[in-house]
């Protein structure tokens, strides 16, 4: 494998890695809110006070001045790596209460500033990855798992199956589906909680985005159907399931490889767009699309520039996947002809 | 043609295209002016206001929606009005009225030799029509329940050309402010479709002006359908300022159609428009901040009449089966818990937060804004989480090692709170309710709903357990509020189609709001309506959160901007705006 | 020929399910048109009751649908309750101004992104390839309502352009040529937020077909014949490359109507986008299923104009498809 692609991969799974250690990295709890605090700008390091140089950097508190947030330089605040905080779960498996870095009470060390709420965005923004990278993820599963069975079985068994089902396929690309999302929400039964809504929302779009997968199975199955090998296959007596999975699988594996790499950064910035009609997972958990969708009020967008740090996220993520994409194509494609 | 001859032409022509603009008529003869106490201004100029959407009639009957009623509010005028500014009545298109010593006869004198916008004169007989239209079964007006009371009609006579006779099947407390917003009809006009059976066709947008007439400041010039409605001045208003001079001094209102408030800021930011009302504490913060650049006049009038609350479901689910509600009911219904939940809301955040500190808490269904009705005697208790835990163990409640709270059975005390999406404040707020009943130990979902989705569980299928919503600001009377307080009313929220009352407290705030709607007299009436304010927070029907301020900005250069608390909070007087020539120097207010 | 028939009556068949599946939806979202005169304490349910009755709105579905339908075949594609006027000459009105939209900015991504992805694929790995990669990349990966607010924040901070409606307020009196030049100032946002949202897709694939096609073993043998590179390109590798592309030019066209929903709302464009996400917010039923039969019209049209011209243009789907029947 050339180096480049060893090198995106490590790069994809140390992302996820991170978004997985959230609770370590992050120095708060994402739901604390501190309402003393609303809208509070990055906090600033500093190295040097009137004492001098310093080893380890400090900050300030914050508090309410004429024109916004002023420095409070009457106490001093050093930051301290592993610290003990407030608890998390890692994968709801392991229990811990460290934290990489953070300062004492009541100093806050807002990264990326705070929010309307006076919650930590840093923070925020590395749990609201979790949801999102995993509402994607979830999402390029069902929609190729569902797009593939259509395709195979569409290729395969073609005729009036493929015609139906590729009719199918048109009828669901033909209809504007963000108009009838916003009122599969109020269907939904209020008892389930926010985070399961939401994966029942994702698995919604997923199953939404089954027709173009499936045009592209259905495309390599109807070329590899008809190679030499398979018919002489068929001749042998070989069993459509066997024929499925000793010859068309491998072709297919690695388009679907391929089309995940590119559908993740689609489906979590499918997520953004259904936060923003309010389809997203509900407070207090975050995720990049209900971040962002603040960002819908003018006021805010232009006064606190801060809160646009969930956008550098997903773009640095989906940039990793994009080029990820770009590697398996050119790799896999190479190797398969 | 001789050199002279085109010249003059010429300037004729220039003349011509200068004064394009429709001038007043002069005062004439005979006619009956109203006074403007304002002060006076000059003919000219151009007002823009932005609006969220296009209307979607101009016909007064049937204007619902608030961009509708915004427009056709100014191309139409009632017999008595409600000054925005004082809240109190006064004489519009009729001059005078005498009541009745029993309260039920209203006998209007209307002024003389008015006309309609098309020149056409009014008279009694429109007054009649105008009536027999609102009162019409066929056309299901909105205004026809405001003309009923008791399920008898107001009927109306006339006496002759000029006096007009309202008679009321019985005593109604302030029922001259029922005559506000009841636009009076072109006979001449309307009375064709109204017999053919046609009126809801009648007076669309596609309406050419010439077929619509009103008594309004403005009258239609021009719809361009997805972008704008202009209004030119009415020739014929009967309004004349304190020079005499007669009324509008605009030469054109226009409405564009703008979409958001974000949009409508951003257009008011560079120019586009001139007047922004409703303002969002965010966006006027930002109107504030850039104020040195653009001199924009900023006025902030104290809290609204619109309240805030949260509310539990507490309504008969009976042949529903929604049993898992019907179990959480138990904790809605007990006072001592929604004590408990008002007690440790922190509405002081809330307003900090989600007003930013351009609002009031409130603790009743009459806030600091309605200075003429709110029961000032009510007790404002601050938070306290002690207070809550204390209430909460009183009624059986327990904790259990993780904090966890139990009712008395032992089950989770977990509930959702519904609100609607589009409303970012209310969303705000249910956020902020969600943390703070989280430190006793609650489990609250934050639900966001499309409108007509909230709308539909809240009002039919009863399908929530908590919401968090809003009424209110539509007028500063009580009466109004009827249908809110009333066990039988049709606002009546958390316990709707009440065959009767279903607590004693509810009995009696039925009898005090009969009561005060056949009381004449302010002062007793102020008494009744004090003490159903004072059951009302007692018994937290409603956990009332906030309100938020008026807040309106205009043109530095526009004159007599007085934007008021009632709607429509800044074009309640267009027919008085002007175009200064100089900016207004004044800062924020 | 045949083919043709087929995909025709494909097509109408298509329709009828579009505007069946669009009844059903709407019938399940709750709440009606006349859900917002209930917040108001002063009108009673009984009014309510009965301009819902007036309207037909407490028909069953199947009734609603079967008048709708035959008033659709009469091209009466019924009345809405909010504009109180006629659907038909309501979304032409604003078909018209997304369809100028969307041409303008059709024209605009198909002549920078074809050109700039032949560019970049016959220079395959070179640096402007790698630019090129990269730049489509970071564009796809922000979502379009992004896209779309920081192109609205830059245009109304730094006061480039007029935002929102077609035409500034005082153009009534203007010549010919100023108020076409107005309606051009007007245009330049939301055409290019399409630009960006679109062209990156379209660089992506044009890209992605003629690299295949260069690497073809046709092309091999060619380049091994000593056939000059720019004839290669234009002569011999783009034809093979055409036939994808085709077919996402038919998706281009396909989504005229519904393509620039998202940007017209946000860009305050007076086109179908806000008239039918305000009918859908509002339940005006009628405006709605209007308005989704003509973007499904034109997604059925665009494909099946796209199908058409890959019968014309690539002679081995004419070939396979006289094989098949």
């Amino acid at each position: 494998m050339r180096t480049r692609t060893r090198a995106l991969i490590a790069l994809v799974i140390g992302l996820h890695v991170i978004l997985l250690l959230a609770g370590l990295i992050a120095p708060c709890d994402p739901a604390a809110q501190n309402r003393r605090l609303p809208y509070a700008p990055p906090s600033r390091l500093h190295l040097h006070d009137a004492a001098g140089w310093h080893v380890r950097p400090f900050l300030y508190r914050m508090v309410p001045g004429s024109e916004g947030y002023e420095e409070d330089r009457s106490q001093q605040f050093p930051l301290h790596f592993l610290v003990r905080g407030s608890g998390y779960q890692i994968l709801g498996l392991v229990q811990s209460e460290w934290h990489l870095f953070g300062v004492d009470e009541p100093g806050q060390f807002a990264l990326f500033g705070t929010d309307g709420f006076g919650r930590d965005e840093f923070s925020r923004v590395l749990y609201g990855g979790q949801i999102s990278v995993a509402a994607g993820i979830a999402a390029t599963l069902i929609a190729l798992c569902a797009g593939t069975l259509v395709g195979l079985l569409a290729g395969f068994y073609g005729r009036w199956i493929d015609d139906s089902l590729m009719a199918g396929s048109e009828l669901f690309l033909s209809l504007p589906w963000l108009y009838f999302l916003l009122g599969v929400r109020a269907f939904l039964p209020l008892h389930l909680s926010p985070v399961r809504t939401f994966f029942l929302l994702t698995a919604v779009i997923g199953l939404i985005g089954w027709a173009r997968p499936a045009r592209l199975v259905r495309g390599i199955v109807l070329s590899v159907r008809s190679r030499n090998f398979v018919l002489a296959a068929q001749a042998f007596g070989a069993s459509d399931l066997y024929v499925i999975r000793r010859h068309i699988f491998p072709e297919v594996w690695a388009v679907l490889l391929t089309q995940a790499a590119m559908l993740v950064p689609r489906y979590i910035a499918a997520e953004v767009t259904l936060s923003f009609f309010g389809l997203g997972v509900s407070e207090p958990v975050s995720s990049w699309g209900n971040m962002l969708s603040t960002l819908q009020q003018y006021s805010v967008l232009v006064s606190y520039g801060w809160l646009l740090a969930p956008i550098g996220a997903l773009v640095i993520t989906s940039v990793i996947y994009a080029l990820l994409a770009d590697t398996l194509h050119s790799h896999l494609e190479f190797h398969s002809t | 043609m001789k050199a002279i001859t085109r010249l003059t032409l010429l300037v004729c022509l220039l003349a011509a295209v200068c004064f394009a603009a429709v001038s007043p008529d002069k005062p004439q003869l005979g006619e009956e002016l109203a006074r403007s106490s304002e002060t006076s201004g000059h003919y000219g100029g151009h007002v823009t206001i932005g609006d969220r959407a296009e209307p979607k009639t101009l016909n007064p009957v049937l204007a619902t929606d608030a961009v509708s009623r915004e427009v056709t509010g100014r191309m139409m005028a009632d017999l008595i009005d409600i000054n925005r500014a004082t809240q109190q009545t006064e004489a519009a298109l009729a001059k005078s009225w005498k009541i009745s010593p029993d309260g039920r006869v209203f006998t209007l004198q209307l002024r003389k030799g008015i006309r309609f916008s098309d020149g056409h004169s009014f008279d009694a007989d429109d007054v009649l029509f105008t009536f027999a239209v609102y009162m019409d079964e066929k056309v299901d007006a909105p205004q026809r329940d405001l003309l009923i009371i008791d399920g008898k009609p107001i009927t109306v006579t006339k006496v002759d050309r000029y006096t007009v006779r309202f008679t009321l099947p019985r005593p109604y407390a302030s029922a001259e402010r029922l005559f506000d917003g009841l636009a009076m009809l072109p006979k001449h006009l309307l009375e064709k479709p109204f017999h053919d059976g046609k009126f809801a066709e009648a007076w669309s947008l596609n309406t050419a002006p010439t077929d619509i007439a009103g008594l309004g400041a403005f009258r239609l010039k021009q719809y361009v359908p997805g972008q704008k409605v202009v209004l030119e001045r009415n020739p014929y208003y009967w309004k004349v300022d304190r020079e005499n001079a007669r009324l509008p001094y605009l030469d054109e209102l226009v409405f564009l159609f703008v979409g958001t408030e974000d949009s409508q800021v951003m257009r008011f930011e560079s120019g586009d428009t001139d007047m922004i009302s409703r303002l969002s504490s965010d966006n006027f913060t930002l109107l504030h901040r850039e104020h040195d650049r653009t001199h924009a006049q900023l006025a902030d009038l104290g809290a609204s009449l619109e309240y805030n609350f949260l509310l539990f479901n507490q309504n008969d689910l009976g042949a529903k089966k929604l049993d898992a509600l019907a179990q959480k009911q138990k904790w809605f219904r007990d006072l001592k818990f929604r004590q408990a939940v008002s007690a440790a809301i922190d509405r002081d955040s809330i307003v900090r937060l989600v007003y930013g500190t351009r609002g009031a808490a409130l603790w009743g269904n009459v806030g600091p804004g309605n200075k003429f009705w709110i029961n000032s005697s009510l007790p404002h208790p601050a938070r306290s989480l002690e207070n809550a835990r204390q209430l909460l163990k009183s009624a059986g409640f327990s904790w259990n090692r993780s904090n966890v709270l139990a009712d008395p059975s032992g089950q989770v005390v977990e509930f959702s709170i519904v609100t609607s999406s589009s409303n970012t404040q209310r969303m705000k707020m249910a956020t902020l309710i969600q943390d703070d009943l989280s430190q006793l130990g609650m489990q609250v979902h934050v639900v966001p709903l499309e409108f007509r989705a909230l709308i539909d569980r809240v009002f039919q299928s009863f399908d929530y357990e908590a919401a968090v919503m809003g009424l209110g600001g539509g007028d500063a009377d009580p009466n109004p509020e009827m249908n809110v307080w009333t066990s039988s009313g049709t606002s009546h929220l958390w316990h709707l189609h009440e065959a009767e009352p279903a607590t004693d407290w509810e009995r009696e705030v039925d009898q005090l709001m009969q009561q005060q709607m056949v009381t004449l007299e302010y002062a007793k009436r102020k008494k009744l309506y004090d003490r159903v304010q004072e059951l009302v927070a007692q018994q937290l029907p409603f956990i009332f959160l906030a309100t938020p301020n008026v807040l309106a900005a205009a043109n530095p250069r526009l004159g007599n901007f007085h934007p008021a608390v009632l709607e429509p909070n800044t074009l309640w007087n267009a027919d008085e705006l002007f175009i200064r020539n100089a900016p207004e120097t004044a800062g924020v207010q | 020929m045949k083919f043709l028939l087929r995909r025709l009556i494909r097509a109408l068949l298509l329709m009828v399910g579009v505007s069946v599946l669009c009844f059903l939806f709407t019938e399940m979202a709750p709440g009606s048109f006349f859900d917002e005169m209930r917040l108001n304490p002063q009108i009673s349910p009984e009014t309510i009751a009965s301009l819902r009755m007036r309207y037909g709105l407490d028909q069953p579905v199947a009734t609603r649908y079967w008048r709708w339908a035959k008033g659709a075949l009469h091209a009466d594609l019924g009345y809405s309750i909010a504009y109180n006027s006629p659907v038909a000459p309501l979304l032409w009105e604003r078909a018209k101004n997304t369809l100028l939209l969307t041409t303008v900015g059709m024209a605009l991504t198909w002549g920078l992104a074809l050109p700039i992805g032949i560019w970049s694929a016959s220079r395959h790995d070179g640096l402007l390839d790698r630019v090129v990669s990269t730049g489509t990349s970071l564009l796809i990966s922000v979502p379009e309502v992004v896209i779309g607010l920081t192109l609205l924040t830059i245009v109304v901070r730094w006061r480039i352009l007029p935002v929102g409606g077609i035409h500034s307020l005082e153009s009534d009196g203007w010549s010919r040529g100023a108020r076409v030049l107005d309606t051009v100032q007007h245009l330049l946002l939301p055409a290019t937020a399409l630009l960006l949202l679109e062209s990156s897709i379209i660089v992506r694939h044009v890209r992605a077909s003629v690299v295949e096609a260069l690497r073809s073993p046709a092309i091999e043998a060619a380049r091994g014949f000593g056939i000059p590179r720019l004839r290669l390109l234009w002569r011999h590798a783009l034809p093979l490359a055409a036939s994808p592309v085709i077919s996402l030019f038919g998706f281009s066209l396909a989504g005229l109507i519904s393509g620039s929903l998202l940007v017209e709302v946000i860009c305050g464009w007076p086109g179908l986008g806000p008239l039918i996400l305000d009918a859908t917010l509002s339940r005006d039923l009628a405006v709605v299923i209007g308005g989704t039969m003509l973007s499904a019209m034109f997604m059925v049209g665009g494909n099946l104009v796209a199908d058409i011209m890959l019968l014309a243009a690539d002679p081995r789907i004419r070939i396979e498809e006289a094989d098949a029947h």
